[in-house]
């Protein structure tokens, strides 16, 4: 016991000496605080008057980190220098701050840690936080216990600090939360289920096999995502190994929790005391900042440690007031609970501030009401308006009456009023240049369109659909702001202005951004889904959009549980799908379908060309089967498609010559060289190839081709009778589900000659040696050479088919052969 | 015995405990028929006690003094001259009979909803095969009920047991598999039972379990427990008796009513349909006329979503404000309670291994000793060896030099001389022929072992018999063929009376 304890002691200073290292990733890698974060990096956009940057500073601090690398894209030269003005970066300090600029290539976190691992900045354990972080706890605690795991399990490489909360805590984003599915006794993670709220998850799916080597496992619900992870050197050099690693959690976690290989694990810190939270959106922002002002963070609060270095005096109710003595308050203006000022503002008489931070140097008009806002620095707000649950950039001018409503974003140094109106969730930055001149061309625009639109998003953003497109696929190209992309963005909400039934006033300088959602949508994921993007916003309350798709969907989880259950509430699910989900779904889907269409089709163009170059060219079987198997997986369509459009292929490429012995010959050709490619494709289905080819027989100048194309195939095994038999038992082969026209007919026909080849078939089978012509069309043909292939035909049928002797005794065959086969059955009666 | 007098006076005739004694088709080829006689699973013996004692005298600790006895009619001779035999004066049983076959056996929900008029009360429904630990007492989990019922409207409690790891060296595959331990997932604070997970979630995912988002988000933190047993025994309103009723097509409580029985509280469709018929309580007529009134059920129906979403905002923890609504849920939580039980061995003798298992189980608290009655104490041979981990049950013989260790021997057995029988289970009357060797096997009654065969983890039929010299390992001794054993069956039987 005692070495033990001497041992564990020795490298607990050994881990003392060693520098506790952070990695910041600094850039959001995505855009939903636009137009915001335009000019200025997310990092550095100020939560109750102090960057957020400088509150994870802080909040690393607290822990007693000792070196901090910011890995910084998007205007890294602002936050350079934001970092070298801080206070952290003046000697004794006890940070060592250094500022990592990266390539502007680097689009997602995965691969931000592929250049931390190239740079080889980390050397041990270290602490990866995201540039948005609040938090208050101490994660030296978590170092510590990290650390300790490592002693015994060399797999522990990484331990996320998570925090307990409720389910719908308000610094828990609705949007993108996730359940945690952890081993009750070691916290190991075992499975962890990203939740979108639209389209909402409604299961989360835990591997079975997880089960069995943890029986007594914990779901849970209530966790809040930090990002904070205390990660050991292995992890960058993971996402070095797996390039497609992008998302922490959505594929690293994901990738090393499934993955069969790598078996390491990554644990969960559950932290029941203390606070972290992240500004990922405008509803956490807000969140977060009503966490701060109510003093959830202490000791992070704006009246003590305020990261900025501002000095607040705190009272009663949580109001902060800058307490230097600069802020002139006018005598009959209300501070409500919940408030916090900076210094040198100004607040005029009458005017009524609640729930709200305001910048420093900001003017407050007389009358003005402001309402659970947060108002950046150096902004003057005009007498009379209204501002609610909005954020305002810096430098705003709001000119007088004006009103602005929930949600709204306004960038920096916007000018709008007076008499502005801003419909909810409205975004507004600065022209480019300072030219005011098609302003009112804008607003006449705009009062025009305000009757038609009426007051519904949903129907807003559908018209502006098709206006938006151009913008929307530049928003794609770049993942984040950078000062060109922005211009030319920019450029192009002026050439097309937004439809919206807000009225900017007429000194405004401002442009609106659209609001519909990006056209393609649908490939983008749950978290990133443009519904589940709205939700996240600042003042959404959920009155509209998330409450019908909650509904819906739980009358739908309803239904579908129930569906085992026969008296099954059919009542619920009905009313549910026709109220809730419809103005939802159906433009989806809409979208979605001509898109698959025209995939399909290039898809039949492409495999028309491929392999019209490999009959030209003379490739291999299979690597011409390569070649279609590649087009498929790009192209993503099913088997049968590839099967069809092959069929077509090659019955197109039969050339129609002039009678019927070279017709033959050319028909077996083609067959016979590329007939078994059918089957090579990746799959095997038989009857499908035969209804594809009757289909295509149908519909195409080689119809009268099928029967001889058929027997070729039966001759090359690419089909067997069983196969033919099978399909001639389906409903489509007689042309079922067809409605009139020639290719009906034609299909009709092809049936009654797959009839007759059976026919022949039982008639080889009972024995009879009648030589006789197989194919319909071909009855008036020259009997020899029928004759002679006929033998050879009956030789591998009975070869081949011997097992579906049973399905014999139709007795009625036609022709000639209905002498010989009434002769067998009497013999057979005898 | 003071707690139950108390409980008849006050509380008079709160439960009926309702037992379902069934074939134990997984008990074959104990259960087999013996000739033309049904060989009850409720008889069967286990440490000398006939299955069924077990529920009873747990049901009598607990104070519960009606009982209905469900089992298949051609049991029902057998089974009644049980239990007037052995008068347990604390019960009042009830038999009722229900035609059935071993091959088509009624499920537990038919049984219920047949005999429903006659549960009028709330119940407790019990297998026959349930051994409970002694430290576990039904009064435990009457009580939860109890209180849950009261306090939030808790419709139902059910009790688990975690599942012995059984080892697998020592049980041949021959016998049958071992029944797997059930997946669920239960709520701690609360301890309500959320999800089980039934054969046919496996079936339709044998990859995943499904769990909703609607139950996780109305307890965020839920335990999944994967080696759970049930033991089979429910506590519930009179009210599930009702919901029974209307849903026709589930057949087995444990494996398809129940699982379902869960979800009803968070599933919002499937509580407005039956939130009236759950919450009704069952005894007065004043709540009888109220469930009829469409007036009351409707309102409730049409509030209760609202009040879902809040309440799912109450739970969370208040680390933070949240907007949480202050008014307390005034609906009925319509959950499923549950009693884990960790500590002790429990297990429902519903399968050769568990039967095998208990009778172990029992035998490491036996201690044997010499009867003391002289005239059974004349049977046993003093040159006979019988370790003190052994169960040998009155009037059974046993000759000289003969050992005996850790086996449970039954009634009335005969065991010549020179025989070793080691950790084996011996059925009453079963007779064992000199120099025979018995290693771990199950006799079935009326089994004869010939002399010197040597017989290593074999189960026998009742009636089975071994010829002399016969070696078998690992086998499932089954009778093909009744008319060959038929003179000496009877011979036992005349004996028996």
């Amino acid at each position: 016991m005692a070495p033990k304890a001497a041992s564990g002691k020795e490298k607990l200073i050994d881990e003392e000496d060693e520098v506790l290292q952070a990695v910041i990733l600094a850039d959001s890698f995505d855009k939903r605080f636009r137009p915001l974060t335009t000019r200025t990096p997310r990092c550095l956009l100020p939560v109750c008057n102090a960057s957020l940057l400088d509150w994870t500073f802080e909040s690393l601090a607290l822990a007693g980190v000792q070196e901090i690398f910011v890995i910084c894209r998007s205007h890294a030269g602002q936050v350079k220098k934001a970092i070298s003005e801080s206070k952290w970066s003046r000697p004794g300090s006890g940070i060592k701050i250094v500022p990592i600029m990266t390539a502007k290539e680097t689009f997602s976190a995965g691969d931000a840690m592929r250049d931390v691992y190239t740079r080889g900045l980390v050397t041990s354990d270290f602490v990866l936080v995201m540039g948005d972080l609040v938090s208050n706890i101490r994660i030296d605690e978590v170092v510590r216990v990290h650390k300790e795991r490592r002693k015994t399990n060399k797999d522990a490489i990484m331990t996320m600090v998570v925090k307990e909360s409720g389910v719908a805590h308000r610094t828990r984003p609705q949007g993108d939360s996730a359940v945690f599915v952890l081993d009750a006794e070691t916290s190991e993670c075992l499975h962890y289920e990203p939740v979108s709220a639209y389209p909402r998850t409604s299961m989360t799916r835990i591997p079975r096999e997880v089960l069995e080597n943890h029986p007594e496992i914990e779901i849970r619900n209530d966790l809040i995502d930090c990002s904070i992870d205390v990660c050991s050197v292995e992890v960058p050099s993971l996402f070095q190994d797996n390039f497609d690693y992008e998302d922490l959690r959505r594929d690293f976690l994901h990738g090393v929790l499934t993955s069969d290989l790598l078996m390491k694990n990554i644990h969960c810190y559950v932290a029941k005391e203390g606070y972290a939270a992240r500004v990922k959106d405008t509803k956490s922002y807000d969140s977060v900042s009503k966490d701060i002002l109510s003093r959830w963070t202490f000791p992070l609060v704006p009246d003590d440690n305020h990261p900025g270095g501002h000095v607040y005096q705190h009272s009663r109710g949580n109001k902060y007031i800058a307490s230097d003595n600069s802020v002139s308050l006018a005598r009959t203006c209300k501070v409500g609970n919940n408030t916090l000022i900076g210094a040198s503002t100004k607040i005029h008489e009458n005017a009524q501030i609640s729930g709200s931070v305001i910048g420093r140097d900001c003017v407050i008009g007389a009358g003005c009401i402001i309402e659970g806002s947060y108002i950046f620095e150096g902004t003057v707000i005009g007498p009379q308006c209204v501002v609610r649950r909005s954020i305002i950039g810096a430098g705003v001018i709001i000119k007088e009456k004006t009103r602005i409503e929930k949600g709204c974003l306004v960038g920096d140094d916007v000018v709008v009023g007076p008499l502005a109106m801003l419909d909810s969730f409205e975004r507004l930055s600065k022209k480019r240049g300072e030219d005011d001149s098609d302003d009112d061309e804008d607003e006449d625009e705009e009062d025009g369109e305000e009757g038609e639109d009426g007051e519904d998003d949903d129907e807003d953003e559908d018209g502006d659909d098709e206006e938006d497109e151009d913008e929307d696929e530049d928003d794609e190209d770049e993942e984040d702001e950078d000062e060109d992309g922005e211009d030319s963005e920019l450029e192009e909400l002026e050439a097309n202005p937004v439809k919206t039934i807000s009225v900017l006033g007429k000194d405004s300088n401002a442009v609106v951004w659209p609001r519909g959602p990006p056209p393609q949508d649908e490939d983008e994921d749950g978290i990133t889904a443009y519904k589940n993007q709205l939700i996240r916003r600042l003042g959404n309350d959920g009155s509209d959009l998330e409450l019908q798709s909650e509904d819906s969907d739980s009358s739908n989880e309803e239904s579908s549980d129930d569906s085992s259950d026969y008296d099954s509430d059919t009542e619920f699910q009905i009313s549910g799908e026709g109220s809730g989900s419809s103005p939802l779904t159906t433009p989806s889907l809409d979208a979605f379908m001509p898109s698959g269409q025209m995939q399909e089709s290039e898809f039949r163009i492409e495999v028309a060309q491929s392999l019209e170059r490999a009959f030209a060219e003379g490739h291999s079987v299979d690597n011409a089967a390569v070649e279609l198997k590649t087009l498929r997986m790009a192209s993503n369509v099913p088997l049968s498609r590839v099967r069809e459009a092959v069929v077509s292929a090659i019955v197109e490429d039969i050339k129609i010559v002039e009678g019927a012995m070279p017709q033959r010959k050319e028909i077996s050709r083609v067959v016979g060289r590329w007939g078994e490619l059918i089957n090579k494709i990746g799959g095997v289905d038989p009857v499908e190839t035969i209804s594809a080819l009757q289909m295509h027989c149908a519909s195409s100048e080689r119809f009268p081709l099928f029967g001889q194309i058929l027997a070729e195939l039966y001759q090359t095994d690419v089909v067997e009778e069983d196969d033919i038999r099978a399909w001639h038992k389906t409903p489509e082969a007689k042309g079922a589900g067809l409605v009139g026209g020639p290719t009906a007919e034609n299909v009709k026909r092809c049936w009654a000659i797959g009839s007759k080849m059976i026919e022949q078939f039982d008639e080889q089978e009972s024995g009879s040696e009648s030589g006789e012509e197989e194919e319909g069309d071909k009855a008036e043909e020259g009997d020899k050479q029928g004759e002679s292939e006929e033998e050879s035909d009956s030789e591998s049928g009975s070869g081949s088919g011997s097992g579906s002797g049973s399905a014999s005794g139709s007795g009625s065959g036609s022709g000639d052969s209905e002498g010989d086969s009434e002769e067998e059955q009497e013999s057979e009666k005898e | 015995m003071l707690e139950m007098d108390i409980q008849r006076d006050l509380v008079p005739q709160e439960f009926l405990a309702v037992i379902l004694a069934g074939f134990g088709n997984e008990l074959s080829p104990l259960t087999s028929d013996h000739g033309d006689e049904p060989c009850l699973k409720a008889l069967l013996p286990v440490a000398n006690t006939p299955l069924i004692d077990y529920p009873l005298s747990w049901l009598e600790q607990s104070g519960i003094k009606d009982v209905l006895l469900i089992c298949p009619a051609i049991h029902r001779p057998a089974l009644s001259h049980h239990i007037h035999s052995h008068p347990n004066s604390l019960l009042h049983i009830d038999i009722q009979s229900y035609e059935e076959t071993p091959d088509s056996a009624v499920g537990t929900c038919t049984l219920l909803r047949h005999f429903a008029g006659r549960i009028s009360r709330d119940f407790v429904l019990l297998p026959c095969d349930f051994i409970p630990p002694p430290s576990l007492s039904l009064i435990s989990i009457l009580n939860k009920f109890r209180t849950d019922t009261v306090s939030d409207g808790l419709i139902a409690t059910t009790c688990w047991f975690t599942a012995s790891k059984t080892d697998k060296t020592v049980i041949p595959d021959e016998w049958g598999h071992i029944a797997p331990p059930v997946s669920i997932v239960w709520d701690k604070p609360s301890t309500t039972l959320l999800y089980v997970d039934t054969p046919d979630d496996l079936d339709r995912n044998s990859e995943e379990v499904e769990l909703r988002m609607s139950m996780l988000s109305r307890y965020p933190r839920s335990s999944l427990s994967s080696n759970q047993q049930d033991s089979h025994v429910y506590v519930c309103k009179r009210s599930v008796l009702d919901v029974l009723q209307e849903k026709h097509h589930f057949d087995s409580f444990r494996e398809e009513f129940l699982p379902w029985l869960c979800k009803v509280q968070y599933q919002r469709a499937k509580r407005e349909k039956y939130e009236h018929i759950l919450s009704s309580s069952t005894n007065t007529s004043q709540s009888q006329a109220l469930r009829h009134s469409t007036l009351s059920s409707k309102s409730k129906a049409q509030q209760a979503p609202h009040v879902h979403k809040s309440k799912s905002t109450a739970t969370s923890a208040p680390q933070s404000p949240i907007p949480s609504d202050p008014n307390i849920d005034p609906h009925p939580s319509l959950r499923v309670g549950l009693h884990m039980h960790r500590n002790g061995i429990a297990a429902r003798v519903n399968n050769i291994h568990s039967f095998l298992e208990m009778n172990r189980h029992f035998l490491t608290s036996a201690s044997y000793s010499l009867p003391t009655d002289p005239t059974q104490r004349a049977l046993i041979d003093q040159k006979a060896q019988i370790s003190s981990d052994t169960i040998v049950g009155e009037s059974t013989q046993v000759d000289e030099r003969t050992s005996i260790k850790k086996s449970v021997i039954g009634k009335h057995c005969t065991i010549g001389k020179m025989v070793k029988i080691v950790g084996s289970v011996l059925l009453d009357h079963c007779v064992v022929a000199d120099g025979a060797k018995l290693d771990g096997c199950i006799l079935g009654k009326n089994t004869v072992v010939g002399a010197k065969a040597e017989l290593v983890r074999c189960i026998t039929q009742p009636g089975y018999e071994v010829d002399p010299g016969e070696n078998v390992k690992n086998e499932k001794l089954e009778i093909s063929d009744w008319t060959a054993g038929a003179v000496g069956d009877s011979d036992s039987d005349s004996e028996d009376e």
